[in-house]
């Protein structure tokens, strides 16, 4: 369970996030959007433990986020939207390292289903600079779920992957949040929304416009018209600039 | 196509000049351009005789000395003939690797910007050589300006500053065209079927054949000689000037001599009388490479990819491998899937270093070293060099000690850009910091320990005056400083390493692509930032040593005394280093790399 209560992230003099609460409980997977600058990526950094709030309580499975963050920590895992590898570790070689860091003892008996899960188990000795940027992006998720985390940030999963990759990243986010872990994803693109998410945070200049179910703020924004597209939510929601 | 390069260059010129001179708004930029400029100043343009000082090169100052003292010395012009065969065989030895070493496809040196720009564009293949060629005129200049400032200070030289300059664009230029024209060949050969290894025999075997033939036709009498104690090179120089002017070697050099002639001409007459050789050898050279152009295309594109991923891992704060070079690894041990995360750490940075820093290698080099100490103490003539070799390894030692942290950077400055998922890791910050340290610091530790090693075994005492450097306080000493070396490798690393943490934005400015005077400066602010703290941690620890060594030397004795005494400046500097890195580990939890971008 994630739960962010009065969440306020400043850089200097600029808020970047103002007040901000939620909470995402096991099995549901929320969509955080929102036009360009409204927070969304210092928000999942902040929800992961990458920068330091400004204030408010971040608890991530129960753990004070500020007063305990390596059993937080344990418990969530963190796929940026460019994934970040170290250039002279393999593929194998990357998953053996985060299997020590996060104390995963059956880490190869865990890693070979990954790695077949994501196709890249024939990439095994490949080195990052050989790989596709699609591949380094699956390299990248299989590393973040080796140790099985019970809470899950996406920051545009779907950057750089092919139609199929993309079936299978929206199949493998929705299977995960079927197996109970708790997901929060960010992204432009409110079809894949519409598909994966069960809740939906909508963003503007670091504050939040509406939170709820997609029934929820479809019924907000939709003024009694039916079928109603997320994207012509978002319109009406953000007013159609990012200001 | 020549006006839209001079535009290209031009305007690129002018926008970075502009760029260069808003950023000096920022602290960190002024302060560096202050002490770049600064450091410029005193150490190059002032002995110029920019202001205040008499207006001689090094060689009128000579012959100005020469008049004033009665004294014999040598004028610039003396130097010619010496200087000029000497520049020559270099130039040979330079345009013969060009021949041997090749082992691509001719590629010419283009930057993507150019290639998504200029491949496209309706220009022919010759076009693009020009365009190369010129474009690397004005690196050839901007080198061109830095060397004269090194080697105007070179007292056997004529001539001026102006002179220097286009002395030494002549030579830049000739390298430049001879390594295109080269590559452009090779390529054409390679394409009819010669192989790498027949054509490097071939050329080795050319220019062998025309040495082993000049050496033989030499004349009788003038074999080279080595310095004896009192070092006199006039024998060797002797011999290196008969060898240039023999045939066949003297017809092979005299290209070479053209292209040295204007950098080495003594005076303003000198130099006009050498410009129309070395021109026509540039002409010559020019009319080479765009007969000779082949299809380098792919080649560019290729070289070009590279050359961006080494810029970016450079940027990065990696500067010793090219990730698009790198092979995979074997990993330097086995990594299980639980016990302390920091070694993780170091397995993973071994794994980015070069594959030669191993266990094995490291215990290869040290029997080396000791069985090469055994061998020469045994002989009567080389042992003399021993305690030269051992002087040598304290201050290979001490280099390392100094410089070492600014190579093995296989640290936080290289993981810097990895800052947001390691911030993820369920770990301390002072974990994560004491685990990136680990490989430097076994790194440095290692090459200390094989420095200590060669200098314990071969350093030995040469006059009555070190007498009280016995045998067995020798041994003390080296395994002090081996047990000190890790704490003190350690030491100098947390200084680089705080460097990144504490003023990211500093050290983001410092890996900016490019040189001049602010990117020197800050260069130089760090160097002596690092000397000054390391200074001032290893104080206490200095102090208390050598207190404790005063104090025991008279109770147990000076042996004894050192190991006492180092294992309690080792206490102090553990202590230290410890302290560093909880330090460090609280200001990485703090390190927001995304606000220090905004900034």
């Amino acid at each position: 369970m994630i739960e962010a209560e009065s969440l306020c992230k400043r850089y200097g003099s600029f808020t970047a996030v103002r007040d901000l609460s939620l909470v995402v409980r096991p099995g549901e997977v929320l969509g955080l959007v929102g036009p360009n600058g409204a927070g969304k990526t210092s928000t999942l950094r902040c929800l992961a433990g990458i920068i330091p709030a400004t204030s408010g309580t971040l608890r991530i499975a129960g753990h004070d986020l500020a007063a305990d963050p390596v059993a937080a920590k344990r418990k969530l895992a963190f796929f940026p939207d460019e994934p970040r590898l170290f250039d002279y570790l393999t593929v194998r070689q990357h998953l053996n390292f985060v299997a020590r860091i996060y104390g995963v003892a059956d880490h190869e008996a865990r890693a070979q289903p990954l790695l077949e899960e994501f196709e890249i188990a024939d990439k095994a000795d490949r080195l990052p600079g050989e790989l596709s940027r699609g591949m380094k992006q699956k390299l990248a998720i299989a590393c973040g779920l080796l140790h099985a985390p019970q809470v899950m940030f996406f920051d545009e999963p779907l950057t750089g992957l092919d139609p199929l990759g993309i079936r299978r990243m929206k199949n493998s986010i929705l299977q995960r949040a079927r197996d109970g872990a708790t997901i929060v994803l960010s992204s432009h693109l409110l079809h894949l929304l519409e598909e994966v998410c069960s809740h939906v945070l909508i963003l503007k200049k670091g504050e939040k416009i509406a939170d709820g179910t997609l029934a929820e703020v479809a019924a907000r924004f939709s003024a009694g018209e039916t079928g109603v597209s997320l994207e012509e939510i978002f319109i009406r929601a953000t007013g159609g600039s990012e200001n | 196509m020549l006006g839209a390069l001079l535009y290209l260059r031009l305007t690129s010129f002018r926008n970075g000049l502009l760029s260069r001179l808003r950023r000096l708004r920022q602290p960190k930029y002024l302060i560096g351009a202050i002490v770049g400029f600064a450091y410029l100043w005193f150490f190059f343009f002032r002995p110029m005789g920019a202001v205040g000082a008499p207006r001689h090169s090094p060689g009128e100052a000579l012959a100005l000395a020469e008049a004033a003292t009665g004294t014999a010395v040598l004028l610039p012009a003396d130097w010619v003939p010496l200087s000029t065969a000497i520049g020559a065989l270099a130039l040979l030895v330079f345009f013969t690797l060009m021949w041997v070493i090749p082992t691509e496809r001719a590629a010419l040196g283009f930057t993507e910007a150019e290639i998504a720009f200029l491949f496209p564009a309706p220009i022919t293949r010759r076009g693009l050589v020009h365009f190369q060629l010129l474009s690397t005129q004005f690196r050839s200049l901007a080198g061109a300006t830095i060397m004269m400032l090194f080697s105007h200070r070179w007292t056997f030289l004529g001539g001026n500053a102006l002179t220097h300059a286009l002395g030494w664009w002549f030579v830049f230029s000739a390298l430049n065209l001879h390594l295109n024209g080269a590559r452009f060949t090779l390529t054409r050969l390679a394409d009819g079927g010669l192989g790498l290894w027949p054509r490097r025999v071939a050329v080795l075997a050319l220019v062998g054949a025309v040495i082993a033939v000049t050496v033989w036709r030499m004349p009788a009498g003038a074999p080279p000689q080595a310095p004896g104690a009192d070092p006199d090179l006039r024998p060797i120089t002797d011999w290196l000037l008969a060898l240039s002017n023999t045939a066949p070697l003297t017809w092979l050099l005299w290209p070479f001599r053209f292209v040295v002639g204007p950098f080495l001409a003594p005076d303003a007459l000198g130099f006009f009388l050498a410009l129309g050789p070395a021109l026509a050898v540039l002409g010559l050279h020019y009319y080479w490479v765009v007969r000779a152009v082949s299809a380098f295309e792919d080649s560019s594109v290729d070289a070009a990819q590279k050359r961006a991923a080494r810029i970016a891992a450079w940027r990065s704060g990696q500067s010793v491998r090219s990730p698009g070079d790198a092979k995979p690894q074997r990993p330097p041990f086995a990594l299980a899937g639980t016990g302390r995360p920091e070694l993780a750490f170091l397995w993973k940075n071994l794994l980015s270093t070069w594959p030669w820093f191993t266990g094995r290698v490291f215990l290869g080099c040290a029997a080396v070293i000791v069985a090469a100490g055994l061998w020469l103490g045994s002989q009567p003539l080389p042992r003399g060099v021993l305690p030269g070799i051992g002087a040598m390894a304290v201050m290979f030692a001490a280099y390392t000690l100094i410089v070492g942290p600014q190579f093995a950077r296989q640290d936080i400055r290289s993981d810097l850009a990895n800052a947001d998922i390691l911030k993820t890791y369920p770990l301390a910050g002072w974990q994560i910091v004491l685990g990136e340290l680990l490989a430097p610091t076994a790194i440095l530790t290692g090459i200390l320990w094989l420095a200590l090693l060669a200098a314990g075994i071969t350093f030995q005492p040469t006059s009555e005056r070190m007498a009280w450097l016995t045998p067995g306080l020798r041994v003390a000493l080296t395994a002090a400083l081996a047990l000190l070396a890790p704490a003190l490798a350690a030491l100098q690393l947390l200084v680089p390493n705080a460097a990144a943490l504490v003023f990211p934005g500093w050290f983001q400015a410092s890996r900016t692509r490019g040189g001049g005077p602010e990117m020197i400066g800050q260069r130089m602010i760090f160097f002596f930032a690092q000397l000054l703290t390391m200074l001032f941690a290893l104080l206490p620890a200095a102090a208390l040593g050598a207190a404790l060594v005063f104090i025991f030397q008279w109770l147990v004795g000076a042996v004894v005394a050192v190991c006492l005494t180092a294992v309690a400046v080792l206490a102090i500097l553990v202590a230290e280093v410890w302290c560093g890195i909880w330090l460090l580990g609280q200001q990485f939890e703090r390190l927001e790399i995304s606000a220090e971008n905004r900034a």
